[in-house]
């Protein structure tokens, strides 16, 4: 099994990024989760302040009422 | 006396070995110290003298540690102290790894545990130690305890009074599907004739809306819904019931209040999950919330039932699956205080092993709730099943939240109350602490948190001697989506709850302000170590509000008495929530709809 497998429900990602506003912020994080290889990514909170925004993202790697890896049985 | 050598292999720190000192000491034990700057020779020459049962020794300094604690470590060996004496490291410094390569027996990472150490010291195994203390079982809380609900506002007690005569004589003759399923399932639980059942089932579903009917009938399950398969709940037990830490309360050294958390993902297994992190972080009870759909649907399902949407639905398996992952001391409530399942919500819950239930007419009535006529009939049998099961029920302030002023809302909480204690049940109140749009609007809270709130919690004391559970959750509408942000209002109002005495306080997770998701699990986590954090910070410390509270509570206990006044004077509970004596359409609030018409007069 994976360790992603072992995510419970939600994988949050913070960061810092250095960029000139909001909306720059929220692309930018976007794409970082998509290079992460992150799926359905959302921006949970983005601040943006001088420099640039202090962000959240988040992807659910498994999602209530869907089947759950860390559920499934160990395999070597 | 069994003596120990506690030694800081350290230039300069020594803390941990006093702290230990002192400790050992109160448990009994001879505690040798030595003072920091001490040598591996000088350590060994004093155990050879003394001969203890254990050496300790700590280092907080990070470079030669495996030089300096290896050289202890040989040295013990060839002195021949191994045999009896145990070796054991820790401090700042030191890993587990680190410890079991240098050849300690034991190895203390992070907060002092005495009663890992004293394991250690007595020779017995650290892991059966946290079995045993996860087995030992905790005796659960009662909410209501030395409380005597004596009235101290002999005008509200006399209004009250008169307010619940009226609805007890208003609903006497009155019937509805609700109760008449509630009974029925009563029923169902306990038949286990299949012909009487089925009979039974077919009284109950001629109570149902179409889509519950087809469900029992043809086996269609509602849009979305799905039924947990025989693998997941099979391999559940394994995941979600490891060896689990000693509980450990966040109060730090306050008795009050206990903690409670939502859960309602909506996966019956993922709540479990999310139950079994919040106990292991020191939750002291929680709240199932089932999808608002149940709600304002005739009847509920049966079935370990899972859907991807928010609140986990209501049926007796999915309630008894969830309860069964949890600490037998953890207090749980099932929200039943709307919706048009609300007695058939109480059984259901009763029988599953609930220790709390939720009900509140007035608040259940409006918004998007139910109609008031037939929330008063099934809420007024609610509160009689709460009496018969001798479980206390809370009774959620929420409609705040809507606009409506705190005086109308507690008002309403207090019709509860009375309401309760004329069925011989236990309410408890639930004010909240929060920052709602009617304090937004007239401004009663632009310069500080603390008076209001305080405010609302003092006020109770001065009507009517009750425990007040301030939820649901507390600082609703003060969060975030930034967690630590949200964390933080969450602890602070934690603290202040504490401060104000209160018996319970729901807290919220550091997803309270994000709605494009369900909740996660590490954001429960976020809340509970930031309010275990606040707790300690505070400890026997209190919050000092300013004069501004005295004068917010008395227009407070003047404004609950007014409306109470008015409400008695209507002489019809009913109608006074229809007409808005209790929160009007400028307060945001309109009285509910569903099941409008459905309550029947017995001849």
């Amino acid at each position: 099994m994976s360790a992603m497998q072992h995510v419970l429900d939600a994988l949050d990602l913070e960061t810092f990024l250095v960029c000139q506003n909001e909306a720059e912020a929220k692309e930018l994080a976007l794409n970082l989760a998509a290079e992460l290889g992150l799926s359905h990514a959302d921006v949970v909170f983005v601040e943006q302040s001088g420099l640039g925004a202090r962000v959240r993202i988040r992807s659910y790697i498994h999602h209530p009422g869907q089947g759950y890896g860390w559920l499934k049985e160990e395999t070597a | 006396m069994t003596t120990v050598l506690l030694a800081p292999l350290d230039p300069v720190h020594d803390n941990a070995i006093k702290l230990l000192r002192r400790k050992l000491e109160a448990a009994g034990y001879t505690a040798l110290t030595m003072p920091p700057g001490v040598t591996e020779e000088e350590v060994i020459a004093l155990a050879l003298q003394e001969r203890p049962a254990a050496i300790l020794v700590s280092r907080t300094l990070g470079y030669k540690v495996a030089e300096t604690l290896g050289h202890l470590v040989d040295l013990a060996e060839a002195a021949g102290l191994r045999p009896s004496t145990r070796l054991g490291v820790g401090g700042m410094a030191i890993t587990q790894e680190t410890g079991a390569e240098l050849g300690f027996d034991g190895c203390f990472v992070g907060a002092l545990n005495m009663d890992e150490v004293i394991a250690f010291i007595e020779g017995r195994p650290q892991q059966a130690r946290q079995q045993t203390a996860e087995a030992a079982p905790r005796p659960k809380p009662d909410l209501t305890e030395g409380f005597t609900y004596a009235f101290r506002d002999e005008k509200i007690a006399r209004l009250l009074d008169s307010i619940t005569e009226q609805l007890l004589e208003w609903v006497k003759d009155k019937q509805s599907p609700g109760i008449e399923r509630a009974r029925l399932r009563a029923e169902l639980l306990t038949e286990t004739n299949p012909n009487s059942r089925a009979a039974l089932l077919e009284r109950y579903l001629s109570f149902c809306d179409a889509e519950i009917q087809s469900f029992y009938r043809q086996g269609k399950l509602p849009s979305g819904v799905r039924r947990l398969e025989a693998e997941e709940i099979a391999r559940a037990p394994q995941r979600l019931n490891p060896p689990m830490p000693a509980f450990e309360s966040l109060r730090h050294n306050r008795q009050k209040p206990l903690f409670f958390a939502q859960y309602g993902t909506g996966c019956p297994i993922m709540d479990a999950a999310h139950v079994r992190i919040a106990e292991a972080w020191g939750i002291d009870g929680v709240l199932h919330f089932d999808p608002s759909w149940g709600a304002q649907r005739e009847g509920l399902l049966e079935g370990l039932l899972t859907h991807e949407h928010d609140g986990t639905i209501i049926t007796f398996e999915n309630l008894h699956f969830i309860r069964s992952f949890m600490n037998p001391a953890t207090l749980w409530n099932v929200r039943g205080h709307r919706g048009l399942n609300t007695p058939e919500t109480q059984v259901l819950a009763h029988a599953a092993g609930a220790d709390l239930l939720k009900i509140n007419i007035p608040y259940g009535s409006t918004g998007g709730g139910t109609d008031p006529e037939r929330l008063a009939v099934d809420g007024v049998y609610s509160v009689r099943l709460a009496s018969e099961f001798g479980l206390p029920f809370d009774i959620p302030g929420n409609d705040e939240l809507s606009g409506v002023p705190p005086h109308k809302t507690f008002a309403g909480l207090l019709v509860m109350v009375m309401l309760g204690l004329k069925l011989g049940a236990r309410p408890i109140p639930k004010p909240l602490l929060c920052y709602s749009p009617y304090m937004t609007i007239e401004g009663l809270m632009d310069d500080n948190y603390v008076d209001m709130n305080v405010a609302k919690l003092r006020v109770w004391s001065e009507i009517v001697d009750a425990p007040i559970w301030p939820g649901e959750p507390i600082g609703f509408m003060t969060h975030t989506p930034e967690r630590v942000q949200s964390a933080l209002t969450t602890a602070i109002h934690a603290a202040l709850a504490s401060s104000c005495g209160a018996a319970a306080a729901t807290i919220a997770s550091s997803d309270e302000a994000y709605s494009k998701g369900p909740i996660s699990g590490p954001a429960r986590v976020d809340t509970l170590r930031a309010t275990r954090e606040m707790l300690r910070f505070f400890g026997q410390a209190t919050i000092s509000p300013t004069p501004r509270a005295a004068e917010l509570q008395a227009q407070l206990h003047a404004d609950i008495r007014s409306t109470l006044e008015k409400i008695a004077a209507r002489g019809d509970f009913v109608a006074a929530i229809y007409e808005g004596l209790l929160g009007d359409p400028s307060d945001g609030l309109y009285p509910g709809r569903t099941g409008r018409g459905s309550i029947q007069t017995r001849p």
